[in-house]
């Protein structure tokens, strides 16, 4: 590499004392905050895992398949969105646009199916009040669903903002903090996945407390 | 056989499992592709955009596509039913491996400062220690489930 490609493509230093910029740094540790938030609320949920006394009980009611698909679509959204920063970057208007719009329908696609799962448990009388299942779970997941669609918003304006040539390869930092935001609301979604979906759906009643008896 | 994984695994003391030294916009160093090490990273170039630190859209589709592809497989481990104490352990391997990808590549943690890295990771180490505590804490000091 010749000494003036080297300038060339040499990030420029931040004038602060970490030479970093100080807003991507504050949202990692926005990000690491939030790493124990919801390691509280994963951590509750494991204290607490199989003591329901009462049912509906996760292997009676949590439905993988449809979760799976779910989680399908937040992971595209990751992909989506790293795909409108690159085209930000590249100064493709056009195409960033599309690609962010793509996360923000994707993430509402993703709410809906929460929305759906909520409405279908509530239906089959799972609410946060009826056992300590229950409680955990809406809590967890609720949080979680509080932090896409908070996410979906931030999206949507800035997709905006693309659509309006506001998002220029100058300003793109504003998009690669959103990212962060919102792969780390993919990543927390990929742990409760394993954690409360896959690994705890054969979860039944503990010993000696009968299954849900359904009128 | 040794050349191969010297070449994978210590190019320059900058392998696979070490972040490059680059900045996020400035040029890959040689030899060091967007997943590290020479040969493989060189086959990575040829599929990405080339010589530089972010990777193409073509790298980003195949992440993508690994992230998908390593969903199902966590899903067909749900059906079997003879897996046993492996389960567990195996569902976590899996979705290590999904964390990994998604911070690594996605949130573009492999191609940026290591201050980042450090940052984020000191916060996971930490976090997981406390929970970890707090769980075991939960399972041996025979503590009341509720209240």
């Amino acid at each position: 590499m010749t000494q003036a490609a080297a300038t060339e493509h040499h990030e420029p230093v931040e004038n602060t004392s970490t030479g970093l910029n100080s807003r991507k740094l504050m949202m990692w540790a926005f990000l690491a905050s939030d790493v124990m938030f919801f390691g509280a609320f994963i951590a509750t949920y494991l204290v607490y895992r199989g003591k329901s006394l009462v049912g509906p009980y996760p292997s009676e009611i949590l439905d993988i398949p449809i979760t799976s698909v779910s989680t399908f679509v937040l992971l595209m959204s990751s992909l989506a969105m790293v795909l409108g920063l690159h085209y930000v970057k590249e100064g493709q208007k056009n195409k960033a646009t599309l690609w962010i719009l793509a996360v923000v329908v994707l993430g509402a696609i993703f709410m809906g199916f929460q929305f759906f799962e909520f409405k279908t448990f509530a239906h089959e009388g799972l609410t946060p009040r009826t056992n300590i299942f229950g409680t955990t779970f809406f809590i967890l997941t609720g949080i979680h669903g509080a932090h896409v669609t908070i996410g979906v918003i931030w999206m949507a304006i800035l997709a905006y903002g693309s659509h309006k040539g506001s998002l220029r390869p100058d300003s793109s930092l504003d998009l690669e903090i959103a990212g962060l935001y919102w792969h780390f609301v993919d990543i927390v979604w990929i742990v409760i996945f394993t954690v409360i979906y896959l690994i705890s759906a054969s979860d039944g009643p503990p010993l000696g407390v009968g299954p849900t008896i359904v009128h | 056989m040794a050349n191969l994984w010297q070449k994978f695994t210590k190019h320059d003391g900058n392998g696979w499992w070490n972040l490059p030294h680059t900045g996020a916009s400035e040029l890959n160093p040689d030899f060091e592709g967007p997943i590290g090490g020479a040969w493989f990273g060189n086959m990575w170039r040829s599929l990405t955009h080339g010589n530089v630190a972010h990777a193409g859209v073509g790298f980003y589709w195949l992440v993508g596509l690994i992230l998908a592809v390593i969903t199902l497989v966590e899903v067909w481990l749900f059906t079997i039913e003879t897996l046993g104490g492996w389960f567990i352990p195996l569902l976590l391997i899996l979705s290590l491996g999904k964390f990994v990808g998604v911070v690594a590549y996605f949130m573009h943690l492999r191609f940026d400062d290591r201050m980042f890295t450090y940052f984020f990771a000191s916060a996971m180490i930490v976090g997981i220690l406390i929970f970890s505590l707090l769980l075991l804490l939960m399972k041996y000091a025979n503590q009341p489930v509720l209240f």
